[in-house]
């Protein structure tokens, strides 16, 4: 795994268990800044585990994670969850309404930035139309776009997406695909996509990470991905 | 005015021995229709009997003792520690609780006997300052409990939208702080409505006692208010205090959800 100096990410070591089970059991990851990974692998092979270690909703039992080059428990959590934001598979809505939702982020930090909540909700694919509705009476798709803008109305610099199109209408998969894949062109983020959908990983990603029972197996260009459809 | 209960304390035995009737009563009703609570209330009786003519034994000595004012301070601390421990158990799963429990018993319920002192609404008698101190203290352990163990259930039922507060850069202040108020306001509710209907359902306890000791009914009521302001007033910062405090056992340094819930 190459490119140290240029990498965002550097995972080490990583090991993390719950009660007695080891989810991770010693992650070697380099993420490259503007690059978007696809973290594949069966369930309970620790994508997600991994993706909450990165933004710090919990730590890992041994191991680091060097974030910009600094072991991410030196940051401010804040500070860090601000830069390295997660949008998690379940998208829980917050009490109130969809700009409410979205311009979250900013009121914790004092100052709504009415421009950037439009833009965020645009650039999620979501309607203006919505901004007033109660963002808990949404459909299952739209609260996912709802969630992803929030996350972008931080203007955070690495997006953690867990299976951003889980519970999404079929016919819509593509479009959300897009729709991220314009964001992270637009505002040149680093993305890590976790995703149990292989062929998505070749479609959106430049490289893949296939993990198996909390190791990381092989890291590939999306493009050299061999996949015999099953893990 | 009345003079209050009209026969002295060793009469007073007598007249106890004889009201027991009602105790046998008790026992008989229990064991000829099977309630099998015989047993169960003659040990009460007896326990919290003794309890009490312990209490009235030292608060006896404590009225006639000079120098009463130093061992009322033991007192005061023993009822917020014993406050504190008896509201933490309550909320058993949390580990530590009374560490948040203790103080804030002992603040909510040393701040409003201060303001009673001050308005000379209890006069710095031994007569006055341990029952107060005993319903301040019992009251805010009560609001204690019930603030906590609503701020739990809240902390519980919503980790997944506080995960997703904090993930969004929110603090445990930010993310608590919807759970916290409502938590507060569930705390103080019950008083607030015993409030309401103050005098029409019930006479309440200090009402109640200030009457059969031959008080003059509009100054019992005026005390009755000064105890409710007492209460609420106490229960306020006692409520706000604890689950300001339980930030610091339901979330890590690193902001994280703590594991035991």
């Amino acid at each position: 795994m190459g490119g140290g100096h240029l990498s965002l990410i550097n995972i080490i070591g990583g090991k993390k268990r719950f009660g007695k089970k080891w989810v991770l059991r010693g992650i070697d990851l380099d993420i490259e800044r503007g690059e978007i990974m696809a973290l594949v692998g069966p369930s309970g092979s620790g994508k997600s585990t991994l993706l909450r270690a990165l933004n710090r909703l919990m730590d890992l039992d041994s191991g680091s994670i060097n974030y910009r080059g600094k072991d991410i428990r030196e940051y401010d959590p804040v500070e860090l969850r601000r830069s390295a934001v997660l949008v998690p598979q379940e998208s829980v809505m917050l009490e109130g309404s969809v700009f409410d939702n979205v311009s979250y982020g900013q009121r914790l930090k004092g100052d709504v930035d009415e421009e950037l909540v439009g833009r965020s909700i645009r650039d999620a694919g979501l309607s203006m139309e919505l901004i007033e509705r109660d963002a808990g009476k949404l459909s299952g798709g739209e609260k996912k776009r709802v969630a992803l803008a929030r996350a972008l109305a931080i203007e955070p610099d690495l997006l953690l997406l867990d299976e951003p199109t889980v519970g999404v209408d079929p016919k819509r998969v593509k479009k959300v695909e897009r729709t991220i894949l314009n964001i992270r062109k637009k505002r040149s983020l680093t993305v890590i996509w976790v995703t149990h959908d292989v062929p998505q990983a070749m479609r959106v990603s430049n490289r893949i990470a296939n993990l198996k029972r909390g190791k990381v197996r092989e890291v590939t260009p999306a493009s050299d991905f061999r996949w015999e459809g099953a893990y | 005015m009345s003079e209050g209960i009209p026969y002295t304390w060793d009469e007073g035995l007598i007249i106890l021995a004889s009201v027991m009737v009602l105790l046998v009563l008790v026992i008989l009703i229990s064991i000829w229709r099977k309630i099998g609570i015989a047993k169960e209330y003659t040990y009460a009786m007896i326990k919290g009997g003794s309890q009490l003519a312990f209490t009235a034994l030292l608060l006896n000595f404590l009225f006639d003792f000079e120098y009463w004012y130093l061992p009322i301070w033991i007192l005061i601390g023993a009822m917020a520690i014993i406050g504190g421990y008896t509201s933490a158990r309550r909320a058993s799963r949390m580990p530590n609780a009374h560490r948040i429990t203790t103080p804030s018993i002992m603040a909510g319920g040393s701040l409003v006997l201060v303001v009673l002192a001050l308005t000379r609404a209890m006069p710095l008698r031994p007569q006055f300052i341990i029952p107060l101190a005993g319903m301040a203290f019992g009251n805010s352990m009560t609001i204690c409990s019930l603030a906590l163990n609503r701020l739990i259930r809240e902390f519980e039922t919503n980790r997944p939208a506080l995960e997703t507060m904090l993930s969004l850069g929110a603090g445990p202040k930010d993310a608590m702080e919807q759970y916290a108020r409502m938590s507060v306001k569930a705390a103080l509710i019950p008083n607030i409505d015993s409030l309401k209907t103050l005098g029409i359902i019930f006479i309440p306890g200090a009402m109640a006692g200030l009457l059969i000791a031959g008080t003059n009914p509009i100054l019992a009521a005026e005390y009755q208010i000064i105890v409710y302001l007492m209460i609420v007033g106490g229960g306020v910062i006692t409520s706000l205090m604890v689950v300001t405090l339980a930030r610091k056992l339901l979330f890590t340094r690193s902001m994280q959800l703590s594991d035991w819930v």
